[in-house]
């Protein structure tokens, strides 16, 4: 019986042993945040949940590149790219707790603030809206004023609050037709004039066959609607517990943008795997082209990259007060802790 | 650059013309051949394309209208029977199990009523049943355009994630109740059932079937890359070929007919046929190969080329035979032509009837023989006979340089003198004489003359006269006489009635006294031994030898210590630059002033050399005589 017993002993130990030495190298936090420890890095890195608006496109290029180049390790972040969770809200993955970074439309983290500040913009990537509202000169729209009374194809989700604010302030009714992303209500003229990105739809219409010479574009940006759209918004409760990381994921991501810039053969060749990887129709020329006007978006003039303005962020205010009943004065500083003071 | 003579045989000279010749016409041929073949085998090959177009066609529309008539049956039963759901949900179910060309149908006929589609599909032949959840199907096109429209509608492809996750068409249509919209019936294809129909087509070997979408989305084609990811205008983008563009105009606008594809895209250097369906709009397209296509004209292109390359070939060996041949018998002229021209007239010239030119060559060669020996016997009886001559000449000319007095520091000996002659004839002798000698112990005559013409006759004259004057001077003693005296005895016996120019003086060398006399001659110059000097230009009468009873008059001055005295004849003034200008007095009297102080030999080769300079590169030549005597020169008094 002792031989067993030894035996068992023996067994229990090495067990215990291997169950130590297998473990992963990882520390959680006061917050519940783990700290990941990768193999061949001896830093421990900070685990980031990051949940892209859509879904794989270069339109995140250079997330990718901070994540495929190793900058977000620099920075000494782990960052876990969400794959696209379409039954749930980017809103709603804050409040789960299911994302620690969203992407959000500036106009947009503001109208949740209705009650009370609970989330922060850490960075500002598209320092200029794309918005653009087409129509087909075919079906007789050669103007904004001939917008009035048609069908409008608008985001039933996501950017649509800058287009109603447009609407309202340029006192254009038009009857609104909610969609996804899909351009074929456009292309079969169930719609007039349909919403889109520069840098996304507009070119999938030229891709479909539409001339540019064929089109109406409205640029809301150049109308007098310049509020900026994407940004990186966190709970004001993570961002409260880790500042220092909040602002290492925007400076990593924004060096992974001027890597992709500066490299956007092999940005575009990495948007490509991913989305094939994906599933996701994929052709180089559209994706170019989308590098090339975020490129637009995100680097308008030279300096603040990835910081929101002041300014801009006074403008939406000043537009949701006017056009969407927002009665609360949210300091800049209290809604974007590393903002650009102008 | 010049080529090598090798390089230029004339068998080279004539397979270059051939060829070139026959590069031209192969040129011509390749070109027209290619041009008449190329069409009508497009034309043919175009029929084939259309033939198979038309049963992708048939085959396409064919499932799809019978996709169309079943939802329209499904619609009629449902309005026009009063069904429950669970009826309406069997019907469809027994449509779905004897369809097997239908994938899936989703019945959303009460979506107003907000009940939730219920999507039916066969897994392995066992039907299976899902209701979608939430809202977000009323955004997706099959649901929102037939929606809004209230007509029928045919999907884009898209991905059924309510189903099995494939890629599918959907044929969607409204269903009305009582007039009033209340939702949609919708029938699924899958599209790779589509995709197999189009790839079914193997006429082509190289070629291939695709089928675009209203989008110009490639829906259907045998790369797999470009399916969904592509459209027609997205290759445009990626590949910068324009033709891509249009042929996705024409078929998203549901033309019919051909276009040529070029560049390096995967419809590159090919031929497409394209032609809509009728059904959905789509559009068909067969893509053949270029080089397939045109195969046969490329097949006759070679052996063409072929063919061409191997009469070139024989043709080049004909010629550069026959070449060879021909040309022997030149090259044997050419080695006898080679002989003469070495001096050995009395070669052998080979004779050659091969052909009537070689053989009048060797005629000609043999006739320029005979000349050319006749030629060079004369040529050296006259080379012996102008040698001959040539002696004589020689012989004269130094007899006349030893009439003329040799240059000494004081001619005759005489101390209070100093004279320095030059002679210069133009040909080997020339008609110029100078000479000086003493009359008597007092008296040193000299003279310059300058007989009219050159060559033997002027030098006999001036031979004549050069002997005459010392032997009548010491019984004259008189300037004018000694020239009258001459002047009679040239009357009498000058046979070519040449005439003659002299200036003759007697200085006496006690006085100093000079006495001249000009007759007919250029004028004397006198230097001083400041540099200066004075021109006596006066003739006393005219030249000798014409006129027998001639009155020659005479000049006399007195001559002060240093005096210097420049006799010349015409062929200084007379000297020619290139521009044919004189150098005339003015330019003798140009070359005075520049002279040092006055020395005969240094004045005379002076002279001489300025005349020289002046007259360079002039072919003009005449005698040139000059005669300078000093008088009493301080050198002298140290003597």
């Amino acid at each position: 019986m002792k031989p067993f017993r030894q035996c068992l002993m023996a067994v229990v130990v090495l067990s215990v042993v291997l169950l130590v030495s297998c473990k992963p190298d990882r520390s959680r936090l006061d917050d519940g945040h783990i700290r990941a420890g990768k193999s061949g890095v001896h830093q421990d890195l900070f685990r980031i949940r990051y949940r892209p608006k859509w879904q794989a496109q270069a339109q995140f290029a250079g997330i990718y590149m901070a994540e495929s180049r190793g900058i977000y390790e620099q920075y000494g972040l782990d960052v876990e790219i969400q794959g696209l969770l379409q039954a749930q809200d980017a809103i709603d993955s804050l409040k789960s707790g299911t994302s620690d970074v969203v992407h959000l439309d500036l106009l947009r983290a503001i109208d949740v603030l209705r009650d009370s500040t609970w989330i922060t913009n850490i960075g500002q990537i598209n320092q200029k809206n794309a918005i653009l509202l087409v129509g087909k000169r075919s079906r007789g729209i050669n103007s904004l004023n001939d917008f009035k009374g048609k069908k409008l194809g608008e985001w039933r989700s996501g950017s649509y609050l800058i287009t109603d604010i447009f609407l309202k302030g340029s006192k254009i009714p038009m009857e609104i037709v909610p969609i996804d992303g899909s351009i074929n209500l456009f292309t079969q003229n169930v719609v007039d004039v349909v919403n889109v990105m520069r840098y996304n739809e507009y070119h999938q219409l030229l891709q479909a066959g539409i001339k540019e010479e064929d089109l109406f574009v409205a640029d809301l940006s150049e109308l007098g609607y310049q509020i900026p759209d994407e940004g990186f918004y966190v709970s004001k409760e993570f961002y409260s517990l880790h500042p220092n990381e909040c602002k290492a994921f925007v400076d990593a991501t924004m060096d992974g943008w001027l890597y992709a810039f500066s490299h956007p053969e092999e940005a575009i060749d990495e948007v490509v795997k991913r989305m094939q990887q994906d599933n996701i129709r994929a052709n180089r020329a559209h994706q170019r082209w989308m590098l090339d006007k975020m490129k637009e978006v995100i680097m308008p003039i030279a300096g603040d990259l990835g910081k929101l303005k002041k300014t801009d962020y006074q403008n939406a205010i000043k537009l949701m007060t006017e056009y969407y009943n927002f009665t609360r004065d949210i300091p800049f500083e209290e809604f974007c802790p590393n903002g650009a003071q102008k | 650059m010049a080529h090598r003579s090798e390089d230029r045989t004339i068998a080279y000279q004539l397979i270059s013309f051939v060829f070139a010749f026959m590069l031209i016409i192969f040129l011509a041929s390749i070109l027209v051949t290619r041009s008449l073949y190329h069409d009508i085998m497009l034309d043919n090959q175009l029929d084939n394309m259309r033939h198979l177009a038309h049963e992708r066609i048939y085959l396409i529309d064919g499932i799809l209208f019978r996709v169309e008539s079943i939802a329209r049956i499904s619609r009629s039963v449902f309005s026009d029977y009063s069904l429950t759901d669970d009826e309406r949900a069997g019907f469809l179910r027994e449509i779905l199990m004897e369809n097997p060309q239908i994938h899936s149908i989703c019945i959303a006929d009460k979506a107003t009523e907000g009940k939730p589609p219920l999507v039916m599909f066969t897994v392995r032949h066992k039907l299976t049943e899902r209701e979608v959840p939430g809202h977000s199907y009323q955004y997706a096109d099959w649901f929102q355009i037939p929606f809004i429209t209230e007509e029928p509608f045919w999907t884009e492809p898209w991905v059924d994630t309510d189903g099995l996750g494939e890629l599918i068409i959907s044929y969607s249509l409204p269903v009305f109740e009582t007039g009033v919209r209340t939702g949609l019936l919708r029938f699924d294809i899958r599209l790779s059932y589509l995709q197999e129909l189009i790839a079914g087509s193997s006429y082509f070997k190289v070629g291939s079937s695709f089928l675009v979408s209203t989008t110009g989305t490639l829906v259907a084609h045998r790369d797999m890359d470009l399916v969904m990811n592509h459209t027609l205008f997205s290759l445009k983008q990626e590949y910068s070929e324009p033709s891509l563009e249009k042929l996705g105009y024409a078929m998203i606008s549901g033309e019919q007919g051909h276009l040529k594809i070029n560049g390096k895209s995967p419809f590159g250097r090919s031929w497409v046929y394209y032609q809509p369906l009728l059904s959905n709009h789509w559009s068909v397209g067969v893509a053949v190969d270029e080089d397939y296509l045109m195969r046969d004209v490329y097949a006759i292109l070679m052996i063409q080329t072929v063919a061409s390359v191997l009469i070139f070939f024989f043709v080049a060996i004909i010629i550069y035979a026959r070449v060879l041949n021909v040309s022997r018998p030149l090259k044997r002229l050419a080695l006898a032509a080679d002989r003469i021209g070495g001096g050995d007239f009395d070669v052998q010239i080979p004779e050659s009837n091969k052909s009537h030119e070689i053989a009048t060559l060797s005629n000609s060669f043999i006739s320029m023989q005979a000349s050319l020996k006749e030629y060079i016997k004369n040529l050296r009886i006259t080379t012996e006979e102008k040698n001959q001559i040539r002696g004589d000449v020689i012989f004269a000319s130094e007899i006349q340089t030893k009439l003329v007095p040799s240059n000494t520091k004081h001619p005759c000996g005489v101390k209070e003198l100093r004279a320095y002659g030059i002679l210069e004839p133009a040909g080997d002798i020339g008609g110029d004489l100078y000479d000086y000698f003493m009359i008597d112990e007092d008296h040193f005559c000299f003279v310059i003359a300058d007989v009219l013409g050159k060559g033997i006759v002027a030098a006999m004259a001036m031979t004549m006269a050069a002997t005459l004057l010392p032997s009548i001077a010491p019984h004259v003693k008189s300037s004018n006489e000694l020239l009258k005296e001459l002047n009679s005895f040239l009357c009498r016996n000058n046979i070519e009635s040449n005439f003659v120019t002299a200036l003759l003086g007697i200085i006496d060398l006690k006085t100093g006294k000079l006495q001249f006399s000009n007759c007919g001659h250029v004028p004397l110059y006198i230097r001083k031994m400041d540099r200066s000097f004075t021109k006596y230009g006066e003739t006393h009468a005219t030249a000798l030898g014409v006129f027998e009873n001639l009155n020659i008059g005479y000049d006399e001055l007195d001559l002060t210590i240093g005096d210097e005295l420049i006799l010349y004849t015409d062929g200084v003034t007379e000297a020619m630059n290139v521009d044919e200008e004189f150098l005339g007095f003015t330019g003798l009297e140009e070359i005075l002033r520049k002279l040092p102080a006055p020395n005969p030999e240094t004045t005379a080769t002076m002279i001489l050399e300025s005349v020289h300079h002046f007259a360079r590169g002039s072919s003009h030549k005449d005698d040139i005589t000059l005669l300078v005597i000093d008088y009493k020169h301080p050198g002298f008094l140290e003597d």
